[in-house]
């Protein structure tokens, strides 16, 4: 894999062309959640095609950080939160109580807005995810580490010091590394909750070079505030505001001639 | 802000050199006391030092480095014949047995109480564990003594040789007759003691782990068990030995329960279920009778314990330093 440079994304990447339809990876229809009493979704549809990119746009508090944590049933940790409607990962009920929550998290892989490295060496960090699922040797997990960092474009600046903490690094590294251990038990989908709002723009360039790599190979879906981000990096872009799904399309499209007025309004930035 | 500008003019122009030198003073005042009293922690421990080798002086003197494996304590022979191996063995051991029961379970009452319990449960047994940090020790010097040690004597003892006899080493461990008094009674009312500390301390660090770390992990797929042994104990390792460090001090040095409840033999006996003694118990049951050599004796079994608390602190920092290199900090 090539390093990344910081060139090629600040011209900026927007598919002139729309990818063509992709089979449904995840298919959410009539989903509606619940914080105790507060109706946070509202009657969500859509579907994730598989290896598009598909952002989340939306004021603060639309519920869009809300309906990615579903995906992999997060909200479960926390009592008096509960999703009712239908959620289909490939022929999976996510929301079946009985499904198994760790297994599910192993399709389901999820990357934090603050970097979220676990308190152990580098090394350590991409090793704990992948010795959750595999028996592997040692020097077969050596390789897995390299090439989970080399996925998460982080290898060459850290191969020196793979026994340092994973907290020595800085933010952007500490992101990519999170990437890194995330891909490295090889999820299906990939959920990035505002992955870039805690990084400088180079990192955030990096990140966003990354994820569009993932694509190849994941179903990712990226919820973020920043609308460029959105743009540069997604196929299709769902605007939510106040609990709803407000427009769902390809993202050209959104940016260019949205259908609803709210959508217009927030793309251009008179309200959010 | 009108009003108060017009006060300002009515009581003339403010004179802020005038005002900043009466600070300068008290501002000397603040640092000198801020020193005094920290410097005073220092001359105190100091002083306590001095005093006890003072004390001990007559005692090390006349037995040297002897009083540290010699095993008899006979203060009434002509000269007294004083050593310290029991009082030290019999510290450790019951130390070292409280610390193995109550850090797994004080540390698994923090990993409910944090992670698992429902929330209605969370209270009660919080204030339940804090009310067992406020029983006074000779309250469970009493229990010990009157409940729990005629059960270990005459239930848990006879149980234990039964599975263990003819076994080589632990069957030595749990031989002997029956006594109400024994080293392992003292170890567990020591465990029971402990027990709060070590869960208040990892409750409260255990609370300090961000929600975002946990949920990375659980967005992993790990278990709870996975979060709490890969997450949330690597996270706070340094509050959680810091509140072991500060039970097994208090471990180390309890004495009015232990003295109720060990024995007070200065005989080593391979069995946990015999009586002994520890250094505090040694001292609070002498103390007041004792005079000349005897009480120089004491005095240096004190300063064991000084001595012996001060290097398993300090060997405590250093399992702590080893264990951050070993993180990679």
């Amino acid at each position: 894999m090539t390093e990344l440079s910081v060139s090629t994304t600040a011209a900026g990447h927007v598919p002139q062309v729309p990818l063509p339809e992709a089979p449904p990876k995840v298919t959410v229809r009539n989903l509606n959640f619940y914080y105790g009493e507060h109706h946070a979704l509202k009657n969500i549809n859509l579907t994730l095609g598989t290896n598009r990119v598909t952002a989340f746009i939306g004021p603060s508090g639309c519920g869009k950080s809300t309906l990615l944590r579903i995906f992999n049933r997060m909200y479960d940790l926390y009592p008096g939160q509960r999703a009712v409607g239908q959620l289909m990962l490939d022929q999976t009920n996510i929301l079946d109580p009985k499904l198994d929550l760790n297994l599910l998290r192993a399709r389901v892989g999820m990357v934090f807005q603050k970097p979220t490295p676990f308190p152990m060496t580098i090394y350590e960090n991409i090793a704990f995810g992948i010795r959750l699922y595999e028996k592997i040797s040692k020097s077969e997990m050596d390789d897995r580490v390299e090439k989970a960092l080399r996925g998460g474009a982080l290898w060459n600046e850290v191969k020196d010091k793979l026994n340092a903490s994973g907290l020595s690094l800085s933010g952007g590294q500490q992101q990519r590394l999170c990437i890194a251990r995330t891909v490295a038990v090889r999820p299906e989908v990939i959920l990035f909750d505002e992955p870039c709002s805690a990084l400088d723009p180079i990192s955030t360039a990096k990140v966003e070079e990354l994820i569009q790599e993932l694509s190849e190979d994941y179903t990712i879906a990226i919820v973020t505030h920043n609308m460029q981000q959105a743009a540069r990096v997604s196929d299709k872009t769902a605007f939510m505001y106040l609990g709803e799904l407000i427009e769902f399309d390809d993202t050209n499209k959104i940016f260019t001639s949205p259908s609803d007025r709210r959508t217009q309004d927030y793309i251009t930035g008179r309200f959010g | 802000m009108a009003v108060q500008s017009d006060v300002m003019e009515a009581a003339g122009p403010y004179d802020r050199a005038k005002a900043l030198s009466a600070f300068k003073l008290g501002d000397l005042t603040f640092y000198w006391i801020t020193r005094i009293s920290a410097i005073s922690v220092l001359l105190i421990l100091g002083g306590i030092i001095l005093s006890l080798i003072v004390g001990a002086w007559p005692a090390m003197k006349e037995y040297g480095f002897a009083f540290l494996w010699t095993q008899r304590w006979a203060p009434s022979a002509d000269p007294p014949v004083l050593g310290a191996l029991g009082p030290i063995y019999g510290t450790l051991i019951t130390s070292v047995i409280a610390m193995l029961i109550a850090i797994p379970v004080g540390i698994g009452i923090a990993v409910f109480l944090t992670e698992l319990c429902p929330q209605v449960l969370r209270r009660p047994i919080g204030i339940a564990i804090e009310l067992l940090a406020g029983i006074p020790s000779i309250i469970y010097g009493m229990w010990g003594f009157f409940v729990l040690g005629p059960f270990l004597a005459n239930t848990f003892q006879p149980f234990m040789i039964r599975i263990f006899e003819g076994v080589p080493v632990l069957g030595a461990v749990f031989a002997g007759p029956p006594s109400y008094l024994s080293l392992f009674n003292a170890a567990l009312i020591l465990a029971i003691m402990v027990l709060p500390f070590i869960t208040a301390i990892s409750v409260d660090v255990f609370k300090t782990v961000p929600p975002v770390l946990k949920e990375a992990a659980y967005g992993m797929g790990c278990t709870t068990w996975e979060v709490v042994r890969s997450v949330v104990i690597p996270y706070t390792r340094v509050g959680v030995i810091g509140g072991v460090m500060l039970a097994l001090g208090r471990a180390l040095g309890e004495t009015m329960a232990v003295t109720f409840i060990i024995g007070n033999s200065f005989r080593i006996s391979s069995s946990i279920f015999a009586p002994g003694t520890t250094i505090s118990a040694a001292i609070a049951s002498e103390f007041a009778e004792s005079d000349g050599l005897h009480q120089s004796g004491l005095i240096l079994l004190g300063l064991l314990l000084f001595v012996l608390t001060f290097f398993v602190l300090a060997g405590a920092r250093l399992m702590l330093m080893r264990l951050e290199k070993k993180a990679g900090k």
